[in-house]
């Protein structure tokens, strides 16, 4: 084949190939970093999953973006027994997205789903504490006894114990309702009965909602949403100042720039996220709480906060977030101590120093710099740290089977309490995968922990939080960091929007484009 | 001869196949960690690992894999649950898309500039497209494809920043993407025009009063177009087997972006399914650059 004939076929292919549909136009537009796992809420493992999964599906409960928990499919609830029965009670009248009504039916039946060992979701977590669950989801039963419908308009859960955070695990995506037969395309083209119907998704590329008119709440204000996958933060950044996006999310390497350059457009909120180092409690010379109280005297973290995470953040004495009930931010802390780390070592036998590896990303270039910082303050305390760069996966991976000294991580609520940085964090069942990182293990922590969860009353819960976090901290299982400032830019064309402390806290309802 | 050169692939392929499974079992992290997020039980991951055959011994799951791909099945993605060859139907038209927007511009724009060049060595032309041909080569992608991006859809807002749709959104990514080829065409093809030029049956060209244009567009170029359909047809096989860097940049929903999110969850069977794929569009490609070769220069015969 000739030259010129060769590039007039490839110039038809190219005319052929193209003409797919636009994606701007849509009154909202927001984005995320990579493709969501599903729209099937079962499988809502990620980030971009409950995102999309909060917009098109309701669960029995749900969080504004303050992290309030809200009435949802169930206008309300009542815990009884101390807290080990729950009853809710449906909203009239609701309708999914099909037009068909919705059942108490289709409640137990997108639970029973969840927790069915062959939907291979992997996050039944949440249902847990419903008597019969695990048995369920290890193939083990039939039914779930904890579940039961009362008529068309109540559902009652029957949990294995008091357990009082309960209806807020039911907020989270993978406790969505779904109808009941489930359709056989769920996964792809959702039905629920959120503010947004589902209208298309491009892998990869884009996903678009329409208003759902119909929905029990206040419907969407705009007519469209549209959700952009925009892998590459700086491209995110070039989307929004070309006026493609609603909002952005700051990256931390670019806050000097916005807020030299765009003051006007941009809102900040303290985020329900830490960001520590797990030392492994069980490694080495990482066992001694000396040694790790020493390491949290080493490192100047105020420094490092104000120069390398350009100050977006509150330097954290605990784990609880200062926006949490149980956050303490008056704690007395480890201070910047070289001389008083000198001596916890010394005392531990460790006066000639010690090696230990650090763990972290290769993607996350800030918390890179962050553990050259940490590694700079170690040494001067005669602490010889490696940093050990690996993807985020093996680095997970290395982490959760104990093979890291030390781990730079970050932990993000999966709902707005103090328990989700407490159980999750400090108790002896979670080690590993479970998110205890560091391998704390403590048996009066362990059994506080578990009181605090039991209790129903939120002075008395709070207050227990406020003193599991305390002790912890006074055994210094993590070099404690700080909680992060969310810093997002909105158009100034956009009204109502708030960032949202929680991933499902946002649902773009009140959201809506000046003309 | 195509059936037997066809035949040859077969080989490659299983090679590919076994070092691809070897090497992804050698790579740490558990696909089975992704799957369940960043907070699960030990008893789930047990039980999905079972599920999926991770805990088989490795010859065993080999096995079952190649028997899939045998019967034509990639198998399914054990993040997204969808199947594999679904997924790259759906994005390669994107890349091919893509690829070939690129290879129009780097053929046009390097073979134009390497020719002009070639008519007179040293002169200005040639030493300002050799200038041009060094930055392409030189310039890292990453760089470049964000300098355009805030440069014509930032800055200028004449074109969007990333993204896909109508021609607009290919300009920038083809010109990102074909910017290397066009720089090496462009010596390529100006290093085969001087050569050619130079020989006698030029000389006679010119002798029997053939005109200027005539030499080189005629004569000249068709004899130098051999080792540029070389270096075409390997640019080729490495942009419709997906550009990680480009596709990333301009959030364009290709394969290599594909590859790149199943990489980062150890999405075992999609980076699987994607190589293998991969790797038969390469050797197809080179294929094809071979049989295009017999075409620009009939003394180029296989038997």
């Amino acid at each position: 084949m000739r030259l010129p004939r060769l590039l007039a076929f490839s110039a038809i292919c190219l005319s052929v190939a193209c003409g797919g549909p636009p994606t701007g136009g849509a009154a909202l537009a927001y984005y995320e970093s990579y493709d969501p796992r599903s729209l099937d809420p079962a499988l809502s493992t990620d980030v971009p999953t409950g995102e999309m999964a909060t917009l098109v599906y309701d669960g029995l409960t749900r969080f504004d973006p303050n992290g309030n928990l809200l009435p949802g499919l169930a206008d309300r609830w009542t815990a009884e027994r101390g807290g080990r029965r729950y009853v809710f009670h449906l909203r009239p009248g609701v309708k999914f997205h099909d037009g068909r009504p919705l059942r108490a039916e289709d409640v137990r039946h997108s639970l029973l789903r969840v927790l069915d060992p062959a939907t291979r979701g992997g996050r039944a977590w949440p249902l847990h504490p419903i008597a019969g669950a695990r048995e369920y989801a290890a193939g083990t039963a039939t039914a779930v006894r904890g579940i039961a419908v009362l008529g068309d308009t109540a559902v009652a859960f029957e949990l294995t114990e008091p357990f009082a955070v309960f209806p807020k695990f039911l907020a989270m995506p993978v406790a969505s309702v779904v109808p009941a037969p489930v359709p056989a395309d769920l996964a792809e083209r959702p039905v629920g009965t959120g503010p947004w119907r589902f209208v298309a998704w491009q892998h990869d590329d884009y996903l678009l909602f329409a208003r759902n008119p119909s929905y029990w709440g206040t419907p969407p204000e705009a007519d469209t949403l549209s959700v952009r996958i925009v892998p590459e933060p700086l491209t995110q950044a070039a989307e929004f100042e070309a006026g493609r996006l609603s909002v952005v999310e700051i990256p931390f390497s670019e806050t000097r720039r916005w807020e030299a350059q765009r003051p006007a457009w941009l809102r900040r909120k303290p985020a329900l996220r830490v960001t520590y180092v797990a030392l492994n409690n069980r490694r080495g010379p990482l066992r001694d709480p000396r040694v790790r109280q020493a390491i949290n005297h080493a490192v100047n973290v105020p420094e490092i906060l104000q120069t390398i995470w350009g100050g977006r953040g509150l330097v954290a004495r605990g784990a609880i977030p200062p926006s949490l009930p149980g956050g303490d931010t008056t704690r007395a802390g480890y201070h910047h101590d070289p001389a008083e780390a000198r001596r916890l070592l010394a005392a531990a036998g460790l006066a000639n120093g010690l090696d230990l590896q650090l763990w972290r990303t290769g993607t996350n270039v800030a918390l890179g710099r962050v553990c050259q910082a940490i590694q700079a303050d170690l040494e001067a305390v005669g602490i010889r740290v490696t940093i050990v760069v690996r993807d985020a996966s093996s680095q997970r991976e290395a982490a959760r089977q104990g093979e890291a000294d030390m781990a730079i991580l970050d932990w993000y609520a999966d709902y707005p309490d103090g328990d989700n940085f407490l159980y999750p964090l400090f108790h002896s069942s979670s080690f590993g995968p479970g998110g205890n990182y560091a391998f704390y293990a403590d048996p009066v922590t362990d059994s506080l922990i578990v009181t605090a969860r039991r209790t129903l009353d939120d002075a008395v819960r709070t207050a227990l939080y406020r003193t599991i976090d305390e002790r912890v901290y006074r055994s210094a299982p993590w070099l404690y960091l700080w909680f992060p400032v969310d810093l997002w830019a909105v158009q100034p064309w956009i009204t109502g929007w708030e960032i949202p402390v929680i991933f499902n806290g946002q649902r773009w309802t009140g959201v809506r484009r000046a003309p | 001869m195509l059936g037997r050169r066809l035949l040859l692939t077969v080989p490659t392929l299983a090679g590919v196949l076994v070092v691809t499974f070897l090497l992804l079992n050698v790579v740490p992290g558990d696909p089975v960690a992704d799957m369940v997020g960043e907070r699960a039980d030990s008893t789930t991951i047990a039980r999905l690992r079972a599920e999926l055959r991770l805990d088989d011994p490795l010859p065993a799951q080999f096995g079952h894999y190649v028997w899939g791909v045998v019967r034509g099945d990639l198998g399914r993605s054990y993040i997204t649950g969808r199947p594999i060859a679904r997924d790259l139907a759906e994005r390669f038209p994107k890349t091919l898309q893509l690829a070939l927007a690129a290879m129009t511009l780097a053929a046009l724009c390097g073979i134009t500039l390497g020719v002009l060049a070639a008519v007179k060595p040293g002169g200005a032309f040639d030493r300002l497209a050799m200038l041009v041909s060094y930055l392409g080569v030189s310039f890292p992608v990453y760089w470049v494809g964000l300098l355009l991006i805030l440069l014509f859809a930032v800055a200028l807002q004449w074109l969007p920043p990333s993204g896909s749709g109508g021609p607009a959104y290919l300009i920038l990514p083809a010109l990102t993407l074909g910017m290397r080829s066009i720089g090496f065409l462009a010596r390529m093809t100006r290093g085969a025009m001087i050569d050619v030029l130079s020989s006698d049956f030029i000389r006679t060209a010119r002798a029997k009063g053939v005109s200027e244009a005539a030499v080189v567009g005629r004569h000249a170029f068709r004899n130098a177009l051999i080792p540029v359909i070389t270096v075409l047809g390997l640019d080729v096989g490495n942009y419709l087997t997906g550009s990680l860097l480009t596709e990333t940049i301009f959030s364009w929903p290709g394969v290599g972006r594909y590859v790149l999110t199943a990489i980062s969850k150890r999405d075992l069977p999609a980076i699987q399914g994607s190589i293998l794929f991969m790797s038969v569009v390469f050797v197809l490609v080179n294929l094809l650059t071979d049989l295009v070769y017999a075409k620009a220069d009939p003394r180029i015969a296989y038997d």
